[in-house]
């Protein structure tokens, strides 16, 4: 609102040659902004429009920008279809919440450790934690599927999850580490003079001062499991255990190969969490940043 | 109090990384029921005259490094453009930042379809436009499928460094912008001689992020071209996950999956000195 007063009362009277250039840069840049909204948000129109389309409009070779019928039926067709959207769906919704929660407790406790604790590999283990990130995971699916084929986990949703975790706590305590350095070490200590044991610093002191680290990670994470394919992949062999992007691609690559109007409509759906996701953590990000803000003052 | 976390990670990781070098001088078929056979140095020597490994460490590298070359270009110039953006016109900078947030396996379906030879709107559009007169054949092309695939990583990638552009612009002290404005320095040269430079170590570091997420891509070839037609899309991660789960010769697999990691950690040395050089 303030911002948008003080545009309009730019000085009315502005030196003409100056304005005419800049009027001309403006303009240059507005065609620049409209050209990169347009690449950006040009294919999820498509998708969106194309989802609503009968599945003859869909295929022709001379596609229509709307829909000339629209139709819910390719919403529909998912849920009562052939393919088991519904269970990819509760998989996905089971697996990486799951996935979240657990993978965020044993980060927190490793990224406050890395960040607080007075031990000598300190400096080191924190190196190779974040190295691990970086660590191409297709090298480290064969011996862990041998792992989880012994256990008797393959096929089961314990065993994807066990997968998903072992991405996802290096990647938190990382995260974790950064959020808790931003605590400053003054209140820590200060609750070590009070007498608090260790774990009651942790979950008195420390983490009630990095909730919104807590649950920018915790998003983070879950985008990442979300987004997973390789591990489903590898780790489920049937389709009705798979989880959302697995079972779309296997769905979508066989059977479907050519149904755009569902494999639309099926996108459409998969990235709304991820959309949710995504613009609740630009929220607490900005939090998470002015917490920091006030906190190191 | 890491202990929980390192023993996730041992179990997960670090059993997995001995196991994966123990079992590259082995061959071993996990379905054939038999104990993996030690070979000793031979999957390597196969390695080095296997024509695939060749390819796909070229692919790996075409799309590793043309998407971050493209998508950081046009990621530095959007930066510029949305940079002044106030009030109302900020939501342009989240818009822009949507296809971060599309799911791989979206962006993989979404560019299959615009990309698809029969029913795709790319053909349609250039055959309006009189640039072809028939359709493309993109994704089962062996000469277009790996440009069209970078064409989607890049789609999906370049909203990171607009983020991250922006905030490095966001960054330069306004002293320095007064000064140059004062000089009459404006536009294009402000932009190059003054804001460019700003950007470069958040170039370098955002670069490095971007290159190892595409090192390690497996989602969004595999959903579109599943490393095809051939090995035309075929980079190293999806040759190993070809290898292990769908001909199951988990001890070549392996490696590759060793000469991979060397590969990486030369490149993670190389940049950590190019970093340390720059600042």
């Amino acid at each position: 609102m303030a911002v948008a007063v003080s545009e309009r009362s730019a000085p009315a009277a502005r030196p003409a040659p100056r304005a005419r250039r800049q009027r001309g840069g403006r303009a240059a840049r507005n065609v620049g902004i409209a050209v990169a909204l347009f690449f950006a948000l040009a294919p999820i129109y498509w998708m969106l429009s194309t989802s609503f389309k009968p599945e003859l409009e869909a295929t022709q070779s001379d596609p229509s920008l709307l829909p000339n019928e629209y139709t819910m039926g390719n919403y529909q067709s998912l849920f009562n279809g052939a393919m088991p959207f519904g269970s990819f769906v509760v998989n996905s919704v089971i697996t990486a919440a799951a996935a979240a929660l657990i993978s965020l407790v044993l980060s927190a406790f490793g990224g406050y450790a890395l960040s607080k604790g007075n031990f000598r590999l300190r400096e080191p283990m924190s190196f190779l934690i974040l190295l691990t990130r970086m660590l191409p995971l297709v090298v480290l699916l064969g011996p862990l599927y041998l792992l989880l084929l012994n256990a008797n986990l393959i096929n089961t949703m314990l065993g994807l999850i066990i997968g998903y975790i072992s991405f996802a706590v290096p990647f938190g305590v990382w995260l974790m580490k950064g959020f808790f350095d931003g605590v400053p070490k003054e209140v820590i200590e200060a609750a070590r003079v009070d007498g608090y044991p260790r774990w009651q610093i942790l979950l008195r002191v420390a983490l009630p001062l990095t909730i919104p680290g807590l649950l920018t990670t915790a998003t983070f994470i879950f985008i990442d499991v979300w987004n997973n394919i390789i591990y489903p992949l590898a780790l489920i062999n049937t389709i009705e255990n798979q989880v959302l992007p697995s079972g779309l691609m296997l769905s979508f690559t066989g059977q479907f190969k050519t149904n755009w109007g569902g494999m639309m409509a099926a996108s459409v759906l998969t990235s709304i969490p991820l959309l949710i996701a995504f613009f609740a953590i630009q929220r607490s990000m900005v939090r998470g940043l002015t917490a920091g803000a006030v906190a190191g003052e | 109090m890491i202990l929980p976390a390192l023993i996730a990670i041992g179990v997960v990781i670090g059993y997995p990384i001995v196991r994966a070098i123990q079992l590259s001088t082995t061959e071993f078929n996990p379905l054939a029921g038999a104990d993996p056979t030690p070979v000793g140095t031979a999957n390597f020597e196969q390695l080095v005259d296997d024509p695939i490994f060749w390819e796909a460490l070229r692919n790996t590298a075409i799309y590793t490094f043309g998407s971050v070359a493209i998508a950081a270009i046009i990621g530095a110039m959007v930066a510029l453009l949305v940079e002044n953006l106030s009030g109302r016109a900020r939501v342009v900078k989240t818009l822009l930042l949507t296809p971060w947030a599309v799911p791989f396996v979206v962006v993989a379906f979404l560019f299959r379809y615009m990309f698809d030879a029969q029913s795709g709107v790319i053909n349609a559009l250039l055959m309006d436009l009189n640039i072809t007169d028939q359709p493309v054949d993109w994704l089962v092309s062996s000469t277009w499928a790996l440009p069209t695939v970078v064409a989607a990583n890049v789609w999906a990638q370049t909203p990171f460094f607009v983020l991250v552009f922006g905030a490095a612009l966001a960054a330069v002290p306004n002293e320095v912008i007064e000064s140059a404005r004062v000089d009459s320095t404006r536009g294009l040269a402000m932009a190059r001689h003054i804001k460019l430079p700003y950007m470069r170590n958040a170039a370098l570091i955002a670069s490095l992020l971007m290159v190892v997420a595409n090192f390690n891509d497996f989602g969004k070839i595999w959903a579109m071209t599943e490393g095809g037609p051939g090995y035309a899309t075929t980079t190293l991660v999806v040759w190993v996950y070809r290898l292990a789960f769908t001909s199951f010769e988990l001890g070549y697999a392996s490696a590759v999956g060793v000469i991979w990691l060397v590969l990486l950690l030369l490149f993670a040395i190389a940049y950590a000195r190019m970093l340390r050089r720059g600042s």
